[in-house]
């Protein structure tokens, strides 16, 4: 009975603490939109009327760009200080930090998202060729 | 935010405007969001086709949580979702890089490692509310529904068919009805009607030269004369070109005579403007409505008034010559010239431009 009841006092704080979660969190707004996430929620056939939940799947996708996102950061950063190792000056310079395709795609790696970005696009199947050997 | 390295792409973007796609409002929407939550990581620029890329990934994470999230409750025998079915989504998405309590079987899910770590990921992260106001989309349009029989107040053509059901179309959508011509059009008429106007027109065609040679001779009056009982007699006959042809001496023909320009002397008396010795003609023309039938009309007066000529130097008007249009067979054209009320005034000005054309080509009035 005991444990039963231990049992049963650390399921009741587990439900505890997510209804009291879930009702936090109509006091956090999320970064993404609640209307973007009905969208595209109610797209892929997903029904609930209660706000608690999209705003649960919002905080979690939240959550998931935010964790991408910093691990493109230390990617980024890396790199920058790898850069920076032979030239003192450029840490002055390049503190800007802006993401690449590189980074993002290495960061989705984990994730086991496969993101190839193409290298450059050229405008015709004649760019870049000698002048001489292009047809006009 | 600033967009780096990526500044042609942006500038060929420009330059045509671009279709939205279906799903248009929805990725930028997301593009923004994502933007917002990669600045609060830390970034301080970003290239547009990584915003691109990332907003793509979660929105396809966010799909996937749903479908997940549905396929759960299915499973459970419902239609909607609940808390649990949105965790086992959360857990099954976030199973690849792991998270404590993943290989626990028997454990309530409420305390599964997902909630966990996104309530400590609320208590730690900063609150960023979305930029701007998102309205609700997409917006659902009212349409009009067909109505029923018993709302048009038609019975149903069939007693099968129950008057509660959409009403069929109007029968002229499908059915062919056709089209009559509202003007009563008379084909021999026509014809008739198209014959008198061209003699008209070949009539006056003729006096206008009968009238240009008479005008052209010495004697204003006597040759006037002349003319108008050559052309007296030959608009009696109705065409002349179909009248036999006139024996030597049978006719008092008016001799031959220098145009203007040759004879100093005499071309100084005729005084009459251009538009007098036409009138009979314009008016013919006016009447040619009024006048029913076929009468064969004198239209040239008796008495005839001398006419005023301008002198000018010898100066070839580009265009056609007067004699041109008479051997130029286009009566058709003239038909439509004449046969018009509206353009009197532009035959006035036709006439007095065939006028002045003669005067100032003198040599083709010699071959006349």
């Amino acid at each position: 009975m005991n444990q039963n009841q231990g049992g049963n006092d650390a399921r009741h704080d587990d439900d505890s603490a997510l209804s009291d979660f879930l009702a936090s969190l109509m006091d956090y707004t999320p970064t993404i939109p609640d209307e973007l996430v009905e969208h595209y929620l109610a797209k892929s056939g997903f029904q609930c009327p209660d706000v608690r939940l999209i705003r649960l799947v919002a905080v979690a996708t939240q959550k998931f760009v935010a964790e991408v996102a910093s691990g493109a950061l230390q990617q980024c950063k890396a790199r920058q200080s790898a850069v920076v190792k032979d030239k003192r000056d450029k840490q002055q310079k390049d503190k800007r930090l802006i993401l690449t395709m590189e980074d993002l795609s290495k960061a989705l790696r984990e994730y086991g998202v496969n993101v190839k970005h193409q290298e450059y696009f050229a405008d015709s199947p004649s760019t870049g060729m000698d002048p001489a050997s292009r047809d006009e | 935010m600033s967009d780096g390295g990526e500044d042609d792409r942006r500038n060929s973007d420009n330059n045509a405007p671009k279709r939205a796609g279906p799903d248009e409002f929805g990725r930028a929407v997301s593009k923004i969001a994502v933007a917002q939550i990669c600045e609060s990581v830390g970034f301080e620029g970003f290239q547009d086709s990584v915003l691109q890329a990332l907003s793509n990934i979660a929105v396809r994470y966010l799909c996937d949580v749903g479908k997940t999230a549905n396929f759960c409750a299915n499973l459970a025998g419902r239609t909607q979702c609940n808390v649990f079915d949105v965790i086992r989504g959360l857990e099954d998405l976030g199973s690849s890089e792991g998270f404590s309590g993943a290989s626990g079987v028997d454990q309530c899910i409420v305390s599964s490692g997902t909630v966990r770590e996104i309530v400590e990921y609320v208590n730690t992260a900063k609150e960023i509310p979305f930029a701007q106001p998102v309205p609700r989309f997409p917006v659902v349009r009212n349409c009009k529904a067909t109505p029923s029989f018993v709302q048009m107040g038609e019975t149903p053509a069939g007693k099968h068919i129950p008057p509660w059901l959409p009403a069929f179309p109007d029968s002229h959508t499908y059915i062919q009805t056709p089209m009559w011509n509202e003007r009563a059009t008379d084909p021999r008429a026509d014809k008739l009607e198209q014959a008198r106007q061209r003699r008209k027109a070949e009539r006056s065609l003729l006096s206008l030269q009968q009238r240009l040679i008479c005008n052209g001779s010495a004697s204003p009056s006597t040759s006037v004369e002349r003319c108008d009982d050559a052309e007296a007699s030959r608009a009696a006959e109705g065409n002349p070109f179909l009248a036999s042809p006139l024996q030597f001496g049978e006719k008092d023909v008016s001799t031959v005579v220098l145009p203007a320009k040759l004879l100093d002397d005499l071309v100084v008396d005729n005084h009459v403007s251009v538009l007098e010795t036409f009138a009979p003609a314009i008016e013919a023309v006016k009447n040619s409505f009024v006048d029913s039938g076929e009468s064969e009309k004198n239209v040239v007066p008796e008495k005839r008034s001398a006419v005023h000529f301008k002198l000018r130097t010898g100066k070839k008007i580009l265009g056609e010559s007067v004699d041109l249009r008479l051997k130029n067979k286009s009566v058709g054209k003239v038909v439509s010239w004449i046969g018009r009320d509206e353009e009197r005034d532009d035959k006035k000005r036709r006439a007095e431009y065939i006028l002045r054309q003669s005067m100032e080509n003198p040599q083709e009035l010699t071959q006349l």
